[in-house]
C-alpha cells in the first residue's frame, strides 16, 4: 500500500475534535450522575419484598441489558418523542439514553453488594437504633459503593465509549466531530486514528486503576 | 431498693417462634431481676441465639410477649408479620453477636458516635468525648482513629461493645462474641463484660466458655429443643445438674463437672 499519511490534516483541526471531547465528556459524566444515584434506587427497589414494586424495575433493568445500546439510542430519540410527545434537546435525549442504560448494569453491581453485606451488620445498625433509611444511608450505601467501585468505575467507562453512539443521532461529541473532520479533509484513517486515540487516552487510566483497586481488594481480603 | 422485692426487668412469656414449619422457640418463660446476668448454655440448634434476637427485636414471632421494665415492646399479631416491636423500647437494650460488626467504612470514633447522635441528636464533641473515655477504659484509647481492617477480632469485639454501651442500655445481650476469635484473643473480651458485671449492668449472655460461665453468671439457662430445659444457680446448672439432658450436654461439651 503506497498511502501517504497526513496527519497534519487532523492536527490543524484538532479544535473541533476537543470541543466533540468536551461534548462526550460532558454526556459521560452526567450519564454517571444519573447511573450512580438512579442505579442505587432502582437496586433497592429490585429488592422490595412487594413483587408489584419488583417487577416494574425488573422490566427497566433487563431492556436495558438485553437489547443493544445503538437500539436504545435511536429508540430514545425517535419513538419517545413521538410516543410521550416530548423531546429535550439532543444532548439531553443522549444523557437519559445512556444514563438510564448505565443505571440498569449499576443496579445489578450495586444490589450484588448489597446481598453480600453481612446480615449481622444490619442486625446490628438495628440493635443501635437507627431507623430504615439511616440504615441505608449510613451502612448500606457507603458499604455497597465501596465493594461495587471497581465494576461502577469500569460500566462507567464503558458508557464513555458507548456515547460515539450518539453521534448517529446528531450530537455533536468526539465522534460526530471525527466522522464531520474525515469527510472535510477525505482524511478518515488520520481521523478516526487520533479519534481513537483519544477515547483510549481517557479509558485506558481508568481501566488501570480499577486494576489496582482489584489487586489491592485482593491482597487485603488474601 | 435493697428491701423491696425487685420488680422484674425482663419478662418473656409463652414466647414461640417459628421458621417456617420448624418450631425454633415452643413457649419460653423466662422473668430477669434487675442486676441478674444470665447464661444461656446449649447445644448448637437449640434456639439460644434465635430467644436473644428476639428479645433485641430482630426477629417476628409466632406467640408471647417480652417485657422491659413494665413494658410490653415485643407482642405476637395475629400474623408473625404482624408482630408489634414497640422501638423507643428496643433502644434500651444493646447486643454484641458473635461475628464482626463494626461498619467497615467508619473508624472506630465514628462507629461509636454515629448511633448517639443520628438516633439521640447527641452533640458530636459531647459524644466524642464520652466514646473516649469509654474506649479508654477498655484499653483501646490508642486506637481512636484505627479502621476496623486494622484492628485485632479481640479488638474489634471491645469496640463492639463500647458501641452499644453509647447508648447506656439498661440490658445487655451477648451471643457468642467470643466463638470467633482465636483462643488467645477470648481473654481480653471476657474481661471487658466482667468489668460491666462489676457494675450490675443486666445482661445474657450465650457461651460455650465454661471458666467464662461461672466466672460471670449469678444464673444459668440450659436451653434444648426450644425450651428451658433447667434453670438455677451456677453451681447447681453447671455443677451438678438435675437434668438428665443437662448432665448430659455438660458432660459432653466441657467435659468436667465438679
Ligand atoms: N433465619 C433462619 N431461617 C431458618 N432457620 C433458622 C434461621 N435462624 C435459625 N434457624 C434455625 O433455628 C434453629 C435454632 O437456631 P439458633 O441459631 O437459635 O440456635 P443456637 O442455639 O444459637 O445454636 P448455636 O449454638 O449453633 O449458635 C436451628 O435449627 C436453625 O437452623
Ligand atoms: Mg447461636
Amino acid at each position: 500500500m503506497n498511502y501517504s499519511f497526513d496527519f497534519q490534516s487532523v492536527t490543524r483541526n484538532l479544535g473541533p475534535l476537543f470541543d466533540g471531547l468536551a461534548v462526550t465528556l460532558q454526556l459521560t459524566v452526567a450519564a454517571n450522575a444519573i447511573g450512580l444515584t438512579l442505579g442505587f434506587v432502582l437496586a433497592l427497589l429490585l429488592m422490595s419484598p412487594w413483587r408489584l414494586v419488583r417487577l416494574p424495575v425488573i422490566l427497566f433493568v433487563e431492556f436495558f441489558r438485553c437489547t443493544p445500546a445503538l437500539v436504545q439510542i435511536i429508540w430514545f430519540f425517535y419513538c419517545v418523542p413521538m410516543l410521550f410527545n416530548v423531546f429535550l434537546g439532543s444532548i439531553t435525549m443522549g444523557i437519559l439514553a445512556l444514563g438510564f442504560n448505565l443505571a440498569a448494569f449499576n443496579a445489578e453491581a450495586y444490589r450484588a453488594s448489597i446481598q453480600a453485606i453481612p446480615r449481622e451488620q444490619l442486625d446490628a445498625g438495628i440493635a443501635l437504633g437507627l431507623n430504615p433509611v439511616q440504615r441505608i444511608l449510613y451502612i448500606v450505601l457507603p458499604t455497597a459503593i465501596r465493594a461495587s467501585i471497581p465494576v461502577l468505575l469500569t460500566n462507567g467507562i464503558v458508557i464513555f465509549q458507548q456515547s460515539a453512539l450518539v453521534a448517529i443521532v446528531a450530537v455533536q461529541d468526539l465522534m460526530y466531530q471525527a466522522k464531520s473532520l474525515a469527510t472535510q479533509t477525505y482524511r478518515p484513517i488520520e481521523t478516526f486514528s487520533v479519534a481513537a486515540l483519544i477515547y483510549f487516552a481517557v479509558s485506558f487510566p481508568v481501566t488501570q486503576l480499577v486494576d489496582y483497586l482489584e489487586r489491592r481488594r485482593l491482597a487485603v481480603a488474601g | 431498693m435493697r428491701d423491696q422485692p425487685a420488680a422484674p426487668l425482663v419478662s418473656v412469656s409463652g414466647l414461640q417462634k417459628s421458621y417456617g414449619a420448624l418450631k425454633v422457640l415452643k413457649g419460653i418463660d423466662l422473668t430477669m431481676k434487675p442486676g441478674e446476668r444470665l447464661v444461656v448454655i446449649g447445644p448448637s440448634g437449640g434456639g439460644k441465639s434465635t430467644l436473644l434476637r428476639v428479645m433485641m427485636g430482630l426477629e417476628t414471632i409466632n406467640g408471647g410477649s417480652v417485657t422491659l421494665a413494665g413494658k410490653p415492646y415485643i407482642r405476637a399479631g395475629a400474623t408473625p408479620a404482624r408482630t408489634v416491636i414497640d422501638i423507643a423500647v428496643r433502644r434500651s437494650i444493646g447486643m454484641v453477636f458473635q461475628h464482626y460488626t463494626l461498619f467497615p467504612h467508619l473508624n472506630v470514633m465514628q462507629n461509636l458516635i454515629l448511633a448517639p447522635c443520628k438516633v439521640r441528636g447527641e452533640n458530636k464533641v459531647k459524644a466524642s468525648e464520652r466514646a473516649a473515655a469509654l474506649l479508654t477504659r477498655f484499653g483501646l484509647g490508642e486506637k481512636l482513629t484505627a479502621y476496623p481492617s486494622q484492628l485485632s477480632g479481640g479488638q474489634k469485639q471491645r469496640v463492639a461493645i463500647a458501641r452499644a454501651l453509647m447508648l447506656d442500655p439498661r440490658l445487655m445481650l451477648f451471643d457468642e462474641v467470643t466463638s470467633a476469635l482465636d483462643p488467645e484473643l477470648v481473654g481480653e473480651v471476657e474481661q471487658v463484660i466482667l468489668q460491666l458485671a462489676k457494675q450490675d449492668m443486666p445482661m445474657m449472655i450465650v457461651t460455650h466458655d465454661m471458666w467464662f460461665a461461672k466466672n460471670i453468671a449469678s444464673r444459668v439457662l440450659f436451653c434444648a429443643g426450644g425450651v428451658i430445659v433447667e434453670d438455677g444457680p451456677p453451681e447447681q446448672v453447671l455443677g451438678s445438674p438435675k437434668e438428665e439432658r443437662t448432665r448430659d450436654f455438660i458432660d459432653r461439651v466441657f467435659h468436667i463437672r465438679q
